[in-house]
């Protein structure tokens, strides 16, 4: 039927029944099963208006949202409510069994655990099923995982047609951050029979949706927008899209490739009637692709394409060899982990290997473990790297992605346990052209096993889309020979197989010293024969940028816009338009404050010094001038606060490093302050605190900072104790700035003759001008008053 | 009434606009060259790693309400004309809560010992931000939720401490939040810790 015309399905229901009698705050599900009729007549409307299918009336007909209503009998609800729908439509119109979210994240994403949520979903399914519903829609999907939870449950107990619709926000994405060709590419692989997008967005949105699915759709599209979002009409909200106005947007729907199109929330019977009209006869479009190679994490799709830059697959995470790993995933911990997987991400792999193979380790729930972890804690689609069939399950099982298998080798036994599993799964694998005992040493002995292998994954359904296959790479050092094989091999599954090759490279330099060098020239090498993707170590720095050189050489980045955006532009700190001559040691050291300058500023101190400048007048006449500039630029905002920061910084270490010399230089003369500074008792924060240390130490203060949650007592101690002529006291709530009234009239009672300075958020002049205090706004401020005030 | 909804975890994508807003950063005006950029980008990407975003929501019917009060079931009241009037119009109500968690708290702490305070105060800005955002998340939640119910969230939040809304209010928000089971505490200023956490009231109305 997909092939010829786009279905239609039906409108919202709720407002329907709403309009219809039923009251608010009730269960609607048992609300139908005691008034029939009313939701008969609903959907006896939409199939009128000419609705193809029409949704039971079960969105919250799963364990948990019944229970909200003591509800236990889930099978039997959603069961009878099916009849209720069969009863008042006959056996002509397509009926679909309406699964809806349970309202709670699943993990790793959440605390309800995937296999109780696919049970919940199971539980749900086999009551619609029961029922006779002809297919399955599992509609408002916000979480990727739960999806994919709801989708196991059905195709785990049925064979029914399922559709799968999640629902993204304004931004394009569902809450977690699944984008439209994410979850689309999850789904499709998982066995979805259709994908798309429900509720949350109008017409205009869910279109673009569609056209972001289309070119790698393998199933039909599906879209059910709102009849639009809040609008202001002449100065008054309105909420819904009128049904002309809606189905207005039938025919770019039909153009963007939708199969099944229908209405959500503020839709009636009249949107689908007019939609109807509007699509009339238009063309659907089918997938236009039956399988595709591309790979997905909850957050991010990467499709191998033939044309496009070569893939790194970080092989850091994988236990052979790394003492820290092993004893690390030993002990459950995840630092180490966590850490691999980024600093790979961020040196540029585009997915990442994850093997946990250590002796004696219990490797299914490690999988499991490092898995979810890894599933949040990386954008990047993982590779699962295992010897053990059950520890791949369970990876394949728990992803919340299109998983790449690592790998599925030509040993009997060993396909026939991981074919069948990564077919469930829809993962893509790695084709390993090893046969029984030994590891062939010829392009041609390969080509054979790739081949056999080749055969038997199609009987399992898979394409060469669905593979990438090794070209097994062999130690130089030991044979020779062995990198022609490799290439042979590579050009062999590229140009006459039309596949994909893969190889892992870092073996070819084993046991060679400056092992980079060999690894980079493969790398270019295999490039050049057709090479897809490589599992590699992408934090050396020279590998990644022949990667990317042989991207552009070979026509796989356009325009080199990504070699050009990684090599062109300013590299390291220096700031561009510097004086041409070179500078003099003070001009060096003034620069370096207001370039917030860490790294050199002690060297161009010393290099002053050296050239003659004491101390005092570097910090009078070159250091005070270039903060008191940085405070300028601030006050303009021509600088914002990270600059003002690292400027006070730079000059807080020179000041420090050349402390010896200015103690020297005072020599019995006094130092200005000491400032106390102190956060009021009862209030936490203190970095507007700090930062006001630090400016007051650049401009030659003595600071003592008392801390945060410091008592009057505590403070007007400290004030006798250092002698301290000026107190700045800090406090962000209005329930902590009763304290500083506390403070200064307990330091009037007690004859103290220091003076005040108020700060923090909820302060003001007014406050600061009753209790005869200073206030100042921020550190530069602070500065100046201080200044002033002594 | 029902109990309080938790979110273990709270994903969101890094408000950077509204970072560099935080820290002063003006269009056109302030300078960053390339090299700073990078430095805070990635100072920004760190603050991320460090957090651990939870929240929690929890819908209340509002019982009765006058002018300068909003009772809710089980005798909780309200006492505040400026909560009182952003809530008009507004049968039910959520409390939201969010929190950063304490790691990131640690590490700004860490940053003025080490000096590195330009990296803290990027750190606590992150911080800030990223609550926030993760508030929003909670309410397109909230949104999605209530869309079937023909309810909407009104636009806009209001927290203790805002007006005559006082912040001692802030104990019994905590309280019906169950707020320590996200790893929040509440100190006897009615300040919440670890610092980056945050509590809301959302007005939600019936859709025309």
């Amino acid at each position: 039927m997909l092939r010829k015309r786009i279905l239609v399905l039906d409108g919202a229901t709720g407002t329907e029944l709403q309009k219809r009698g039923m009251p608010g705050g009730v269960c609607p599900e048992l609300w139908c099963l005691e008034n029939p009729s009313v939701i008969q007549d609903v959907q006896q409307e939409y199939r009128a208006a000419g609705s193809d299918v029409v949704y039971t009336c079960t969105f919250g007909g799963n364990r948990f949202k019944l229970a909200e209503f003591n509800a236990r009998n889930v099978l039997e609800v959603n069961r009878d409510l099916a009849r209720v729908s069969r009863k008042a439509l006959g056996p002509k119109t397509l009926i679909a069994g309406d699964i809806g979210p349970t309202g709670q994240f699943v993990k790793p994403f959440g605390s309800l655990d995937f296999e109780e949520a696919v049970d919940v979903f199971k539980e749900q399914a086999r009551g619609l099923i029961e029922g006779g519903v002809d297919l399955i829609v599992i509609e408002t999907m916000m979480d990727i995982q739960e999806a994919r939870a709801a989708l196991i449950a059905v195709k785990e107990i049925s064979d029914l047609f399922t559709i799968v619709t999640m629902t993204f926000e304004k931004d394009g994405r569902t809450l977690n951050g699944t984008d439209p060709r994410t979850a689309l590419i999850t789904l499709q692989a998982l066995g979805a029979d259709a994908v798309g997008s429900n509720c949350s967005t109008g017409p205009a949105d869910m279109i673009s949706f569609v056209k972001a699915m289309k070119p790698c759709a393998t199933v039909p599209l599906v879209a059910k927008p709102n009849a639009g979002l809040p609008r202001l009409v002449g100065g008054k909200t309105t909420f819904d899209m009128d049904a002309r106005e809606f189905a207005s947007y039938a025919g770019r729907f039909a153009a963007a490739g939708v199969n099944l199109v229908g209405g959500c929330c503020g839709t009636t019977p009249l949107h689908i009637r007019e939609l109807k009209e509007r699509i009339g006869g238009a063309r659907a479009i089918p997938p236009i692709r039956s399988s595709i190679g591309a790979l997905s994490s909850a957050r991010k799709v990467l499709v191998l394409e033939e044309k496009g830059p070569l893939a790194i697959i970080g092989e850091g995470i994988n236990p052979t060899g790394k003492k820290a790993l092993q004893e690390e995933l030993l002990q459950g911990k995840t630092s180490l982990v966590r850490r691999m997987a980024r600093e790979q991400e961020e040196s540029g792999a585009d997915l990442l290997d994850v093997n946990v193979g250590v002796p004696a380790i219990d490797e299914v729930k490690t999988m499991r473990d490092v898995i979810s972890l890894l599933a949040v804690a990386t954008d990047l689609p993982l590779v699962i790297d295992s010897a053990r069939p059950e520890a791949v399950e369970a990876a394949l099982r728990i992803y919340p992605g299109r998983a790449l298998v690592n790998s599925i080798p030509g040993e009997k036994d060993k396909m026939e346990t991981l074919l069948p599993l990564a077919a469930k799964y829809g993962a893509m694998f790695i084709l390993l052209p090893l046969a029984e005992g030994e590891i062939p040493e010829t392009a041609e002995k390969r080509i054979k096993i790739i081949q056999a292998i080749y055969r038997r994954a199609r009987s399992f359904g898979f394409t060469k889309e669905d593979l990438l296959v090794d070209g097994i790479v062999m130690t130089a050092a030991s044979n020779p020979q062995a990198p022609a094989e490799t290439l042979k091999t590579i050009e062999w599954v590229s140009k006459t197989f039309k596949g994909a090759p893969l190889i892992g490279l870092s073996n070819v330099s084993f046991g060679m010293p400056e092992r980079r060098w060999l690894n980079a020239a493969f790398l270019a090498m295999a490039a050049a024969k057709g090479l897809r993707a490589a599992i590699a170590n992408p934090t050396r720095e020279e590998l990644m940028a022949v990667k990317l050189a042989t991207d552009v050489l070979g026509q796989r980045d356009r325009d080199a816009l990504n070699y050009i955006a990684r090599f062109s532009g300013p590299s390291g700190q220096k700031e561009p338009g510097g004086p041409a001559a070179e500078p003099s040691p003070t001009e060096s050291v003034y620069q370096a404050i207001l370039d917030g300058n860490r790294d050199d500023i002690n060297d161009f101190v010393d290099a002053a010094v050296a050239a003659g400048k004491t101390a005092p007048a570097l910090v009078q006449d070159t250091m005070i001038p270039a903060i008191i500039r940085v405070g300028d630029l601030f006050g303009r905002k021509e600088y914002f606060l990270p600059q003002l920061i690292a400027s006070a910084e730079t000059m807080k270490k020179a000041m420090e490093h050349l402390e010896p010399r200015l103690r020297a230089a005072r020599a019995g003369g006094k130092r200005k302050g000491p400032i106390l500074l102190a956060t009021v008792q009862g209030d936490i924060h203190d970095i507007g605190k700090s930062i006001v240390a630090l400016m007051l130490r650049n401009h030659g203060f003595q600071v003592v900072d008392l801390g945060k949650d410091v008592s009057a007592g505590a403070i007007l101690k400290a004030v006798r104790r250092h002698k301290a002529p000026v107190v700045g006291l800090s406090a962000l709530m209005t329930t902590t700035m009763v304290r500083m009234p506390e403070v200064i009239r307990l330091a009037e009672e007690k004859g103290l003759r220091c003076r005040f300075i108020l700060g923090g958020a909820v302060v003001t002049k007014p406050f600061a001008d009753s209790l005869g205090a200073a206030f100042a706004r921020d550190g530069v401020e602070a500065v100046r008053m201080i200044e002033r005030m002594l | 009434m029902n109990g309080p909804q938790f979110f273990d975890r709270i994903t969101v994508q890094t408000p950077l606009r509204n970072i560099y807003r935080r820290l002063g950063y003006k269009k056109g005006v302030t300078r960053l060259e390339a090299g700073r950029r990078d430095e805070l980008e990635t100072w920004i990407r760190d603050a991320g790693l460090l957090m651990h975003l939870k929240g929690v929501a929890r819908r209340f019917p509002v019982t009765a309400r006058d002018s300068s009060r909003t009772l809710l079931p089980e005798d909780v009241v309200f006492e505040s004309r400026d909560l009182a009037s952003f809530l008009d119009g507004c049968g039910e109500i959520a409390l939201i809560a969010a929190t950063a968690g304490e790691d990131i708290i640690n590490a700004i702490e860490q940053t003025a010992a080490a000096n590195q305070l330009t990296r803290g105060v990027v750190f606590d800005a992150v911080a800030s931000e990223t609550v926030d955002a993760a508030l929003d998340w909670i309410t397109a939640y909230l949104r999605q939720a209530l869309r079937r119910e023909n309810k909407a969230p009104r636009r806009g939040r209001f927290s203790a401490g805002y007006g005559d809304f006082t912040l001692e209010n802030q104990k019994r928000i905590f309280e019906l939040l169950e707020l320590q089971r996200i790893g929040v505490r509440i100190n006897e200023s009615f300040i919440l810790i670890p610092e980056k956490s945050v509590t809301a009231v959302v007005g939600i109305r019936e859709k025309p």
